[in-house]
Order: C-alpha cells, then structure tokens, then sequence
C-alpha cells in the first residue's frame, strides 16, 4: 500500500492521504503515551509493592491518565513576568515537533511505513538532536536559574550521549551496508542484530536510555537537586508538551530499538504465521516495560560520574566495536 | 512549471533562510539569534533535500543545528548569558551599507546568471551516501585524512588551553 503511494505522483490527493495518515499516527501516538503513562505508574507501583493508580476508571485505573491531561489543559497558563516571552512560548514547540517528526521513517512493517529513505537512521539521529534546543532555549527563557542548569545539563547530557548512540550503531551499518531503516530490518533475516551486536545493543541501550533522560540519567530534571529542571516555570498545557515531548520519544527510541537490533517485524523461527505487526509490538512492548525496569530499579547517577561514563567508557566501547566488527566482517566473511 | 510545487517549496524555505538570517542580524539577545540561525540552518537542509542530496541534508542538520548551535548556547550561557548587542546608528554608515549590499546583490545576480553550468551525469542522486563514501575513501582520500589531522590539532589545541587554566588557578591558591 504505502510503496505505491510513496512512488506515486505527487498530487493533492496524494497529500490529503498522508495528511490523515500522519493525524491517525499522532492520535495512535496520543493514546500510547497516555497508557504508557499509566502502564509506567502501574509497573513501578507494583515493583514497589502498592498499588498504583486504581480509583478513576475502573480498578486498573485506566482513565487516571485522561484525567491528569484534561486537568493540565483546563490548568491557568502562567508565564513568570521576567520570562523572555516569545523563546517561553516557542521553546515547547521546537521540543515537541522533532519528537513527532522522527516517526516518520519507522518502518512498523513491511508495509506499513510513512518514508522509505536512504538515510533514515541519520534522519532520526540528526532530528532528535533538534529537541535539545527546545529543552535549552525553555531553561535559558524561563529566567530560573534551576531551570537554566537543568537546560544546560540537558545540552551536555545530549551531546555527550549522542556520540556513542551514533558510534554503536556504525557496526550495524558496516553489517549491512545500508543506513536505510528497512533495509537494516531486511538484513536481520538470518539473525537479530542483539545476536550479531551485543555489544552494540548494550551501549546503544543505555545511551538511548540518557538520550531520553530517564532515570538512571534524569539530571535535566533532578526532583531533589533542582526543583523540576529545565521546565519549573512551565505549568499547563505548555509543560504538558514538554512531558508530550518526552514520552513521544520514548515510543520512537523503543521502535528504533525494534527496528535496529530486534528483528522489526520479522517473526521467531517456526511463528511466521503470526502477522508482523503482532511482533513488532511484542518486541516494542519488551523495549517498553525494559525502560520502565530501569527508571523503578536504578538510582540516579552524579553528573561527573555521568560524563565520565559516557566518554571513557561508552565512547571507547563503542569504538572497539566497530574495530571488532569490520575485522570479523574482512577476515571472516561472515556476511 | 514555474509554479511547481518545488518551486514554492523552494521559495518557503528560501524565505525562512533569508529570514532566519535578517532576524539574526536584527535581534538584540544573543540567545534570541541562535535560534533565528536554528531555522536557517534547518531551512538549508529542506533545500538540501529538494535538491535530492538527503545525506547532506540530514548532515547539516546533525552538525549544524545539532552541535554547531549547542556549542554556541553553551559559551553564551558559560559568559554573559543575559548580553545584549547595542545597536550602532549613523547615517552615513547606513548609506554606504545599503549602497554595498546593493552592489554585492547585482553583482552576485549577474555572477550566478551568467554562469553556465555544465550538464552533469544525472545519477547523482541515486544512493548518494555510498556515492559520497566511495568518493571520500578513494579518489580523496589524503584530503579527507588531513582534515582529520586538522581536526586532532584542534582537539589536542582546547584541552591545552584547558589544562593551562587549571594549573594557573591551582598555583594562585
């Protein structure tokens, strides 16, 4: 369905259907952060031995989120007099647009896919660094000085984290030849990339789960350091972006975890018979609840501590790695 | 043809670009200029894209947007985050200016109008990242590794300036 449209002539027909497409997307997109909120409230709850929410919607709680979200938007907009006004109300928006824009080239199956270009894994590396600009911007705006350092420690934690997200996937790349997201799901046929690249996946995890700033990693935000982080001032539904933004990305970083290591959509051995979308949110739902693990199991980590991980061993690790890979790849021939 | 959808893609970028740029120039907080360059340089990749050249597009935005603009914020936020630039006024100065922009405008448009491009192979475009990686590790390739020596120059240059800092401040105390 999507390759013809994507060859198709460009028409406004054409663009009306990737329009309602897209909206479709967002509100899919809508509805999973709204359950993974929930689903991330539960889990820790019962990790911690209670209960979770369980009064609004039933005994699972199931419209607790819906509530929280209908009481952000009806919330009064406060916008603190010192505040650089304009950057105050754009930082939110430079925050979020990149998060939902980076959904774009995930393949969810072999046929369901939004863009098949050659650059898609680049594409999502390059985009979601846009985010960063909007969490800076937001601390730098709010004229907070909790919320300058959370926005500073932000950029730092970025940046530095980026750099082996990008180093432990080039093995990947080398593997495949290819920066194209379906084909790297195509080249997994015979053997996952967490088969081939564990030591990839492993620091491509824990850099994807800095990226995200959550727990063990959530120093843009430390509740008990620095009030809220970068967004103590935002209040309604501008922080409701923020949080928006956040939680979109999880739902991107768990696919694109899907997608590079995990197989995408291609089935088990001998369970071919179950359709591809069924396992792609298996897998995607396993990256999910792992993320939730982490942020219930691990205490927060010092900032120095943070950056001295990140680039001497992470950075070292993922550089090895490449080196491993192209010499098994040249002297094994493997692939 | 001419009011191809390209074409006003083109024009909405390209205006974005310019306008991006003029705000950067105009704007007094410093903070506020980085983000008007943000769009330019986001801007630049759209065109990047319309002209087939998805690697670099994807590229600019990665170091420019990306990095180059962080690495500004932070020396910003590191100084004088709150640093305002005064505007100089003269009126003299203002003439020659507009009468050199409009000098470097006609000569920039009868430069780019006269030129003649020569018809290129149109293959370019097909799997542009492998083209651009084939042509780096082997036509260029003593180019390419002194601008990464160029690079480590730089590199090892920062963390001697950094270094000398420290050791001065620990003498003074």
């Amino acid at each position: 369905m999507m390759e013809g449209l994507l060859a198709a002539e460009a028409s406004w027909l054409n663009f009306g259907i990737f329009f309602l497409l897209a909206v479709v997307l967002l509100f899919v997109v809508l509805g999973f952060v709204t359950y993974a909120i929930l689903a991330e409230r539960k889990v820790m709850g019962f990790m911690q031995l209670r209960y979770g929410p369980n009064q609004v919607g039933g005994r699972f709680g199931l419209l607790q989120t819906v509530a929280d979200v209908l009481k952000l938007l009806i919330k009064e907009d406060t916008i603190p007099k010192l505040a650089d006004r304009p950057l105050f109300i754009l930082a939110p928006v430079i925050a979020f647009t990149p998060a939902f824009m980076v959904l774009a080239v995930i393949p969810f199956t072999d046929k369901f896919y939004f863009a098949d270009i050659g650059v898609g894994l680049l594409y999502y590396i390059a985009i979601s660094g846009l985010t960063t600009i909007g969490i800076v911007t937001g601390g730098w705006a709010s004229n907070n000085k909790y919320a300058l350092m959370g926005g500073m420690r932000a950029a730092a934690q970025m940046i530095s984290y980026e750099i082996p997200l990008v180093m432990s996937v080039i093995g990947i790349i080398l593997l495949t030849g290819s920066l194209n997201l379906n084909d790297i799901v195509e080249a997994q046929k015979n053997g996952w990339f967490i088969i081939w690249q564990p030591i990839a996946f492993i620091v491509f995890l824990i850099a994807a789960v800095a990226e995200l700033n959550r727990v063990p990693f959530d120093l843009p935000e430390a509740e008990s350091e620095l009030v809220a982080g970068f967004h103590v001032e935002y209040s309604g539904f501008r922080w409701a972006f923020f949080m928006l933004a956040e939680y979109v990305y999880m739902f991107a970083m768990a696919s694109l975890i899907t997608v590079i290591f995990l197989g995408g959509w291609l089935p088990l051995p001998f369970l071919g018979f179950i359709p591809g979308a069924v396992w792609f949110a298996l897998k995607f739902t396993v990256v999910i609840f792992i993320l939730i693990w982490f942020r219930v199991t691990f205490p927060r980590i010092r900032a120095d501590q943070l950056m001295e991980f990140g680039w001497k061993v992470l950075l070292p690790v993922a550089l090895a790695n490449i080196f491993l890979t192209a010499i098994l790849k040249e002297l094994l021939n493997i692939f | 043809m001419i009011f191809s959808g390209e074409f006003l893609i083109f024009m909405l970028l390209a205006l974005i670009a310019v306008m991006g740029g003029v705000l950067m120039i105009n704007l007094t907080k410093v903070v506020h200029m980085v983000v008007a360059l943000v769009f330019t340089f986001v801007s630049i990749a759209g065109i990047f894209v319309l002209l087939s050249a998805e690697f670099i597009a994807a590229v600019q935005i990665l170091i420019y947007s990306g990095a180059v603009t962080i690495i500004m914020l932070f020396g910003i936020m590191l100084t004088r985050h709150n640093d305002e630039s005064e505007p100089k006024t003269g009126r003299l100065r203002k003439i020659l200016l507009f009468l050199g922009v409009l000098g470097f405008g006609v000569v920039f448009y009868i430069g780019v109008y006269n030129v003649d491009f020569p018809q290129a192979a149109n293959t370019l475009h097909e799997n542009n990242t492998e083209q651009i990686g084939i042509a780096l590790y082997s036509k260029y390739i003593i180019p390419f590794e002194l601008t990464s020596v160029i690079l480590l120059v730089a590199l090892i240059g920062a963390i001697v300036l950094a270094k000398r800092d420290d050791q001065e401040e620990a003498d003074k105390e």
